[in-house]
């Protein structure tokens, strides 16, 4: 079996004093595309922020490793340097900083991308739009020279036509590029486009069940709602 | 380096000693107590005879921004300068000029009366770099004398501030002149003064006052910022400020005076502290925790 890029281990996590991840164990392998999906509240957008190190989350229990090595309580820039990189749900905006100052300071390899170009010598993510804000994500990711990138709600504030433009620069940059990729999503309809080796479905901060087969995971949540997956037989695996 | 090119700059003091003047043709350029003996006019400005600084006569249009640097160089020296800029009428002209000690330990003193005078329909556009060491004191102030029509954009900048540093500046602004001031000041381990003021004496006078104070490590940071309208003018005030360390204080005290039923004048002041999220962000980008509170202090001083 191929070594995971990426292990968590029983990881329990609080915020704001409340335990928000429940034992969550996860794997992901190099070049591979997984989803994981959940119904508001549910603790995707902690998972990933507690993947990165965000210091408002304290670890309870479990362990991290990234390419068999413990991160538990690695820094986040550390783990960005490591190459976990995640693509922000609503990033903040960095007043007076122009996105191209950022990116000098942080790029590690150049990279160009057309629909970027109009948002270089504009301060970061100040009066965005959603569309522009995915975009000033993406170059910013790229430029980090991920190993692997979490997409925190990516298709949300996009319509279909945007969608499918970010879709086909996550396809080209990353997953052409065996960049491994968890798309984090609680509609799923980026799913159709990226098409996920694995989906993964977390309610009450746990991960409850996984599948290969995402178009059956989103038919059932489409019919059902999330509180079905609960009970659901015939999903493959429980963790 | 900040004395970089400082030969052709058009005044350069370095301690107590003049190291370079260059003229620029139809305009005078002298060492104050010079320009008091030979020009009497002088002394309505200078107020007593100076010991130091620059004169700088404006008669003729220059197009290329005046330079002049004052530098301390040697330990323990006290400058105590007195400056006078005058733009004659509807002249415009920029000036950078450069005060800075080129070592961090030389515990300086540094005094500066200066007066800018702007004749009608002038205009300057202002450039004040200060840049000092750890142990020295520093205290300029500067009048400014809008005459009718004048126009001044005023900058100044202290990212390098001293142990001390109190800083006075006074606009006096007659009728339908403008002025658009910037102090941008990043406090470490300093103690700062600020009080600037603008009178809109003249009818149709306007103002924009807007201060960036950073307080990072133990600085402690006092700011009053006036205005005050004596006509039917405009004026408004943007003060912020950032406290970055745990010991860092910052007080921001705006205040407008209006004597005049037709004047409008307004504010703005906050003090905050450094976004977490913000913080986090740039760290998941991989910049050190020092690497991205210093990216967002240059962002809020609009280095």
């Amino acid at each position: 079996m191929e070594k995971p890029l990426l292990k968590i281990e029983n990881l329990h996590v609080i915020g704001d004093e409340k335990e928000i991840l429940k034992g969550i164990n996860f794997k992901i392998t190099s070049g591979q595309i997984q989803a994981l999906l959940g119904p508001n509240a549910s603790g995707k957008s902690t998972l990933a922020q507690a993947i990165l190190g965000n210091p408002k989350y304290k670890i309870l229990k479990g362990r991290l490793y990234f390419l068999g090595k413990e991160i538990t309580k690695f820094l986040p820039e550390k783990r960005a340097k490591l190459g976990i990189v995640l693509v922000w749900q609503s990033p903040p905006a960095i007043k007076g900083v122009k996105l191209s100052q950022l990116l000098e300071k942080i790029s590690r390899r150049s990279v160009e991308i057309e629909e970027a170009k109009g948002l270089l010598e504009r301060e970061v993510n100040l009066d965005f739009s959603g569309g522009e804000k995915k975009i000033s994500e993406l170059i910013q990711i790229l430029a980090l020279n991920p190993k692997l990138v979490i997409f925190d709600e990516i298709d949300s504030g996009l319509d279909i036509e945007r969608l499918e433009i970010v879709s086909k620069l996550i396809k080209k940059e990353l997953i052409n590029k065996k960049v491994s990729v968890l798309l984090i999503t609680h509609w799923g309809q980026i799913l159709d486009f990226l098409k996920p080796d694995l989906t993964n479905v977390m309610l009450d901060g746990k991960i409850i069940c996984k599948s290969d087969d995402y178009k059956k995971v989103l038919k059932v949540i489409k019919k059902y709602g999330y509180e079905k997956c609960k009970k659901c037989k015939f999903l493959a695996g429980r963790p | 380096m900040v004395t970089r090119n400082v030969k052709s700059v058009n005044f350069w003091q370095v301690d107590h000693k003049i190291k370079n003047i260059s003229q620029i043709p139809g305009n005078v350029i002298l060492p104050s107590p010079q320009a008091w003996q030979r020009f009497k006019w002088s002394r309505i400005y200078f107020e007593r005879e100076p010991r130091e600084g620059y004169f700088i006569w404006i008669k003729k249009e220059v197009d290329f921004p005046l330079a002049a640097c004052i530098n301390i160089a040697s330990p323990k020296i006290s400058q105590d300068l007195t400056n006078l800029l005058v733009i004659e009428k509807g002249i415009k002209v920029g000036a950078n000029v450069v005060c800075s000690a080129i070592k961090n330990n030389l515990c300086g003193t540094h005094k500066a009366k200066g007066k800018l005078v702007l004749k009608n329909g002038s205009s300057l556009e202002y450039n004040h770099l200060h840049q000092w060491g750890k142990k020295d004191y520093v205290n300029p102030d500067y009048e400014f004398i809008l005459e009718k029509n004048s126009k001044l954009i005023y900058t100044y900048k202290n990212l390098f501030p001293p142990e001390n540093l109190l800083l006075k500046t006074t606009i006096q602004s007659n009728e339908n002149s403008s002025s658009n001031l910037n102090f941008i000041i990043n406090g470490l381990s300093s103690k700062i003064g600020i009080l600037d003021k603008v009178n809109l004496l003249g009818s149709n006078s306007q103002a924009i006052v807007k201060l960036r104070l950073v307080g990072r490590k133990n600085s402690q940071i006092e700011a009053i910022s006036i205005i005050s309208a004596l006509s039917p003018s405009r004026g408004h005030l943007d003060c912020r400020g950032l406290v970055v360390d745990k010991k860092a204080k910052i007080s921001l005290t705006p205040r407008l005076i209006c004597q005049n039923k037709n004047a409008q004048l307004t504010h703005e002041a906050s003090i905050g502290k450094i976004s977490e999220e913000e913080l986090t962000y740039l760290r998941m980008r991989g910049l050190s925790e020092k690497e991205a509170i210093d990216l967002i202090v240059t962002g809020f001083l609009g280095k």
